[in-house]
């Protein structure tokens, strides 16, 4: 199942989503805002999403973890807008039969999420500077 | 016995509108290698008018020393207010003004907007021939059933345009002639009309063998741009490879990010060699960072 939303993420609910009897293990992730990159601090983030192809490939990601782990049930939410320090950006919720499983394909999962969905974050830096993260482009 | 002379017919190209399409000025897009002004000032020179008056937009305007030259070069003599004027009826009273200033004023005055791609000599000379004709009328061509340019226009109408209500166009006064108004089927609506939609820019590239594509832009290109979609021209058959060229030359604040972003073409990223098929949906991927 996956999700993008504008509304704070209810980890728990979407945890219990994955929840199930021919699961031994749930393994979830969550991002969350950091105060401090480097020398410099964040006061608040905006993220944003291509909301068409975001979808697309954050579906197609669960289908080819489905593939290559036994998963019963994974769970993909990314949330949009503006976000504090501490707030929840994506959660993403594996539950496979056994843990080596669940732990792989959720780690899997959120590493390929970061290289592929068309999402952006913007920070906002406590010196009022406003500036979009793009690895790998010098603006 | 000496033949009578022809009587003159003068041209007014209103050309000082703020209008843009595809954040360049209307009279400056370019069809079939020079730019909408120069064509319809050519067109009307060819056709016969005499003088084709151009009025422009200010001298310290971002389009109006482009559109002076332009219309200079093709042989239109311009008129360079201090104001833009604010509205087209405006500029056509400072082309009057010109022409009453020469002297002996023109018989008629033919009108065509500066962004009419259609407009050539052979429509200027049918339609004033038409004119000449029939003297008294306003002539007016249309094509599957709708009007267009140049009209032809008697003097004595023309001169009634200073003193119409304000806020009342020239529009305003034909449909007040509505019984002087002389139609002439010319039958291809691409000669008459005007670049007032997307669609009407679209057929004129489609005629070039181009195409104008609606390109989503997202994050700092979106930034950079000012808006989150924009049109691109392209040739046709054009790949992913010229789509970046293209971006990178119409729209100069993406030319530092062109090559280090992705294409997507319908929701999937897209190789630089593939070919950008008709009716798919095309965005700017600057590299991502969610999660």
């Amino acid at each position: 199942m996956v999700e993008i939303t504008e509304k704070p993420l209810d980890y728990a609910a979407l945890v219990e989503r994955a929840r199930h009897n021919n699961a031994g293990a749930v393994c979830a992730f969550l991002g969350t805002v950091r105060e401090i990159t480097g020398d410099r601090r964040t006061t608040a983030l905006d993220y944003e999403a291509y909301p068409e192809m975001a979808l697309k490939k954050m579906a197609d990601l669960e289908a080819l973890a489905r593939e290559r782990w036994p998963i019963i049930e994974a769970v993909i939410a990314h949330r949009v807008g503006r976000l504090d320090l501490g707030e929840i950006s994506v959660v993403v919720v594996v539950s496979c039969p056994h843990r080596k499983e669940a732990f792989e394909a959720c780690r899997w999962l959120m590493d390929t999420f970061k290289e592929v969905v068309p999402i952006w974050k913007r920070e906002n830096w406590a010196d009022g500077r406003e500036e979009w993260v793009h690895p790998g482009l010098s603006t | 016995m000496t033949p009578t002379p022809s009587p003159t017919i003068a041209a007014i190209i209103p050309a000082a509108g703020a209008s843009r399409r595809m954040g360049r000025s209307k009279p400056l897009l370019e069809f079939e290698g020079r730019p909408l002004i120069a064509r319809v000032v050519s067109a009307f020179i060819e056709g016969g008018t005499r003088p084709v008056i151009v009025v422009e937009p200010p001298s310290d305007s971002p389009e109006g020393p482009a559109i002076a030259q332009a219309a200079a070069e093709a042989g239109g003599f311009g008129i360079t207010p201090g104001t833009r004027p604010a509205e087209m009826r405006d500029s056509v009273e400072l082309a009057i003004k010109e022409l009453k200033r020469r002297g002996s004023p023109p018989a008629a005055v033919a009108l065509a907007p500066a962004d009419a791609p259609g407009i050539d000599g052979a429509l200027v000379a049918r339609l004033l021939g038409a004119w000449r004709e029939n003297p008294d009328r306003i002539v007016i061509p249309t094509a599957g059933g709708r009007r267009g340019h140049p009209v032809v226009i008697p003097w004595r109408f023309v001169n009634q345009i200073p003193d119409l209500p304000a806020g009342v166009g020239i529009n305003a006064l034909i449909a007040e002639r509505a019984g002087d108004v002389l139609e002439v089927d010319v039958a291809d609506e691409a000669r008459i009309a005007d670049l007032d939609t997307p669609e009407d820019l679209q057929r004129l590239r489609e005629a070039e063998g181009r195409q104008v594509r609606t390109v989503r832009l997202f994050a700092v290109a979106r930034e950079r741009v000012g808006r989150g979609e924009i049109t691109v021209e392209l040739p046709n058959g054009g790949t992913v490879a010229d789509l970046r060229s293209a971006l990178a030359e119409q729209f100069p604040p993406l030319a530092p990010i062109a090559a280090r972003v992705m294409i997507a073409v319908d929701s999937e990223y897209a190789d630089d060699a593939a070919v950008v098929p008709p009716g798919a949906t095309l965005a700017v991927i600057p590299p991502v960072s969610g999660g």
